[in-house]
């Protein structure tokens, strides 16, 4: 939990991250999850907090730590039930991470991930963690954003949150068949039709939390 | 009637002032161990800030911590039992064996002073007329008015040798193994430990083999344990020590050294004094020689007999002025005076920009100080009955025979200055996310892009401009990262891996700085928009050093983005008020040099108090 706090201190403290949240969800309910973080706009920034034994009474760990735990984090993944092809790349010069896997069923996803934060999170006992972020019944897709992340969100403070409002938070998902409509108006289907996006900065998650949250129909919607 | 009364009021006025003038002062109580102390003079300047406004400085946090608790509320400096009749004095003094710091403090009520160390407990005390408490590690003596707060600490290698003797003596074995600690133990290490000892075994040179599974009693310590205990009673033996000498014997500082004795007696605010002799800085240089080579030891400390630095800290309503007298004994006198006296270099002030936010000049001859250097050291080495020495020697001898010397000095002269010019976006790259619009599908494109980044420059005066620049040809053949632009040199990504290094070798100078302006529009100086003759004359007239710091132009091009909330509530109280800082120095001579340090202030503030608080705050947050 103290390298995610150190992450997520990391990101509130550069002045523009990007996140890029890709899902492909199949007709028959498997598919793979792409997750992008890129701090290159602030690696001069990154580099001279790198540089530092402590920031803000805490220890800064060294690139050596960071990718270990990286590494840590992708063999829990590679673990977990109906995950396989789980593939990292980092990039220390640019700081831009990637993380993708394939999965056989949204719920096997979304059980991983659950299991991933509850094993980094020191408080075991996280009702969040409940809640489901995505559903899929072959027609229709709901996604929602997890209190989790928001509650983390709202712990930072003004100039970390001035700093996110800098971010770009896109959210991308794609099917095998054409979108007919969404929830969300801020949502957009790409020409080909088989692809959703959302864009939104982290700033405007705490803001709006039900932004991010969004109903993709693959056919109309019964009466 | 009318005789007595009077006869009884003299009296009493005799025996006051008679009591005032030897009764026990806060000076009397400086350990002699300290080394370094800083002596405030006159605090009533601070007594116009109350406690609960000083405890908010950031500065104060650590020490708020240590001594204060939540028992401040509502109370100011004045109310904490302190006498500000008597000076406060802070020490540090640290030797091979232990560290101690704390300070003495003159205390007009006691009650109201254990209001504020309310956590610290009565012990028995051995000296009459002296009070002894303690809380945690720290200690505070009461003698007569005034105050001793001291923490001593034995060095971890003290404590490591006095534990591992007694450890060893008790025949236990290697205590990283008998601890099961696998600190830089493994099993082939174990396995190492064996067969050396069933070597010694066969040799006879013990009797058994170490047997590390063998049954402990449990009423003996483990080595921690031990340690501990160690640590404990060393702490404990030094503090009885410390105050044999302080309580019984009366030996301090202020007896024993007749130069802090002189200097305590100036009427300053404040006084400095640092004696170099028995700094334990300088003596971690030479600690190899103490052990293997102690005349020699002892005759390389006697360079630094007599270097004793003794400062004066004056506080007037538009200014802060500390002037410092670094004293010399003869021989290290001779070097620096020699290494003090290069000529200025007056091409340095072409390089800095009128409108700078800090820079220094430093004005050094390398070559006279090594001569010099070569001349009294060398005798005291040749000295030496020491093989290893001997070796050493002639290896330098040679040495100082073969090298080219001329050109050696003449491409780093010792000579340099600085500069800083605030913080401004440099140019870097990033990459940017983009998704194709057909299909969504995700790409990367490299971009240009801007962060902030503290511009500085740096230069070193040579006279051999040609040796610095076959290295650079060399490195750039060696990378593409490294190239010669029209006047300069380019070394990109250098600083942090993002941003570049600018190089100019021009006019005897040469300069290294991340600022683009100067490398591309500026390689032999800003010109008319350098230093003004006032301030270049300024520079000039100064000895080996000069520094000028406009805090008013730092705290302004700092960007408020670089803080948080809280530290820009601190750093906004500095802005708008004028302040300007300046260092000169002396000539130096065999004896001394002299450095002068003055911060003008102006501007809207409440107290002159208040405006050093600040001030110090906002330093302390800046380079934190």
């Amino acid at each position: 939990m103290y390298f995610l706090g150190f992450l997520l201190g990391l990101f509130a403290l550069s002045s523009c991250i990007e996140i890029s949240d890709d899902l492909t969800v199949h007709n028959d309910g498997s598919g793979s999850w792409k997750y992008k973080i890129n701090l290159s706009s602030s690696k001069l920034k990154i580099n001279s907090l790198l540089a530092l034994d402590s920031l803000d009474g805490k220890k800064v760990p060294s690139l050596k730590e960071i990718d270990q735990e990286f590494q840590t984090i992708k063999r829990k993944l590679e673990a977990k039930s109906g995950i396989s092809n789980v593939i990292l790349e980092t990039n220390y010069v640019d700081y831009i991470f990637k993380i993708s896997c394939d999965f056989s069923s949204l719920q096997n996803l979304q059980a991983a991930v659950k299991e991933l934060v509850e094993a980094e999170n020191t408080d075991k006992n996280l009702p969040e963690l409940g809640h489901n972020w995505i559903s899929w019944d072959g027609e229709k897709l709901i996604r929602s954003i997890p209190e989790l992340t928001l509650k983390k969100m709202n712990e930072l403070n003004q100039e970390e949150i001035n700093n996110l409002k800098q971010g770009i938070y896109t959210s991308i998902t794609r099917f095998d068949k054409p979108v007919v409509k969404c929830d969300n108006n801020a949502a957009m289907i790409s020409k080909n039709k088989l692809a959703v996006m959302l864009k939104t900065n982290p700033y405007s998650l705490i803001v709006n939390p039900n932004f991010l949250e969004n109903t993709i129909y693959l056919s109309n919607p019964k009466n | 009637m009318k005789h007595h009364h009077i006869t009884y009021l003299i009296a009493t006025f005799f025996t006051c002032s008679f009591l005032g003038a030897f009764g026990q002062r806060s000076e009397d109580l400086i350990p002699q161990e300290a080394v370094t102390v800083f002596s405030i003079n006159n605090i009533s300047l601070l007594s116009k800030v109350s406690m609960d406004e000083l405890i908010t400085y950031e500065f104060m946090e650590e020490i708020q911590q240590e001594i204060f608790d939540g028992s401040t509320q509502g109370k100011t400096l004045k109310d904490s039992g302190i006498d500000f009749d008597q000076k406060l004095n802070v020490f540090y003094g640290q030797t091979e064996r232990y560290e101690l710091a704390g300070f003495t403090f003159g205390i007009k009520d006691k009650k109201q002073l254990f209001s504020v160390f309310d956590d610290f407990e009565q012990k028995a005390s051995k000296y009459p007329g002296t009070e002894f408490y303690s809380s945690f590690f720290n200690n505070l003596i009461i003698k007569g008015n005034s105050g001793l707060l001291i923490r001593i600490e034995p060095t971890g290698e003290n404590i490591d040798e006095v534990a591992d003797s007694i450890w060893y003596e008790r025949g236990n074995e290697s205590p990283w193994i008998e601890s099961g600690s696998t600190d830089g133990m493994d099993g082939d290490f174990q396995e190492e430990i064996f067969e050396e000892a069933e070597e010694e075994a066969a040799e006879g040179i013990i009797e058994e083999i170490p047997n590390v599974d063998k049954q402990t009693s449990e009423l003996e310590k483990n080595y921690y344990e031990l340690r501990d205990s160690v640590q404990v009673v060393l702490q404990n033996q030094l503090l009885d020590k410390l105050i044999e000498d302080l309580i019984a014997k009366n030996i301090s500082l202020t007896s024993q050294d007749e130069r802090f004795r002189a200097q305590l007696a100036h009427t300053s605010d404040g006084i400095f004094y640092l004696d170099n002799s028995r700094s334990a800085q300088n003596l971690k240089g030479l600690w190899y020689f103490q052990t293997m080579f102690p005349s020699l030891y002892q005759d390389l400390r006697s360079l630094y007999s007599g270097n004793v630095l003794l400062g004066d800290l004056t506080l007037n309503e538009h200014s802060v002025g500390f002037n410092m007298i670094s004293n010399y004994g003869e021989e290290l006198g001779e070097i620096y005076q020699n290494m003090n006296s290069a000529k200025f270099d007056k091409h340095v002030l072409d390089y800095i920009h009128e409108d700078n936010t800090a820079f220094f000049t430093y004005n050094i001859d390398l070559r006279k100080a090594y001569e010099k250097a070569y001349e009294i050291i060398m005798p005291i080495l040749e000295d030496e009955k020491n093989a290893q020495i001997s070796a050493n020697v002639l290896t330098i001898e040679l040495l100082n025979e073969f090298i080219n010397k001329d050109a050696l000095f003449n491409t780093y002269k010792g000579s340099m200055f600085g500069t800083f010019n605030g913080i401004k976006k440099i140019k870097t790259t990033k990459i940017e996310f983009y998704y194709d619009e057909e299909t969504f599908e995700y790409g990367e494109k490299e971009v240009e892009a801007e962060e902030d980044m503290p511009i500085f420059t740096v230069g070193f005066t040579t006279a051999r401009g040609d040796i610095p620049e076959k290295v650079l040809n060399h490195l750039s053949r060696l990378t593409s990262r490294f190239h010669e632009e029209d006047g300069y040199w380019v070394y990109e990504d250098a600083i942090l891996e993002s941003a570049p290094l600018y190089m100019i070798n021009a006019k005897g100078l040469f300069i290294f700085t991340n600022d683009e302006d100067l490398a591309m529009n500026h390689t032999n100086g800003y010109g008319s928009e350098s230093l003004s003759k006032k301030e270049r004359k300024r520079a000039k007239q100064s000895g080996f050093m000069y520094a000028k710091i406009d805090w008013a132009k730092a705290i302004d091009r700092f960007p408020s983005d670089f803080f948080n909330d809280r530290q820009n509530e601190i750093i906004n109280a500095m802005r708008g008020k004028t302040g300007l800082m300046e260092l000169t120095t002396s000539k130096t001579s065999k004896e001394k040099t002299s450095f002068d340090l003055v911060y003008n202030f102006a501007g809207q503030y409440d107290s002159a108090g208040k405006y050093l608080l600040d001030l110090l705050n906002s330093i302390y947050v800046i380079v934190k």
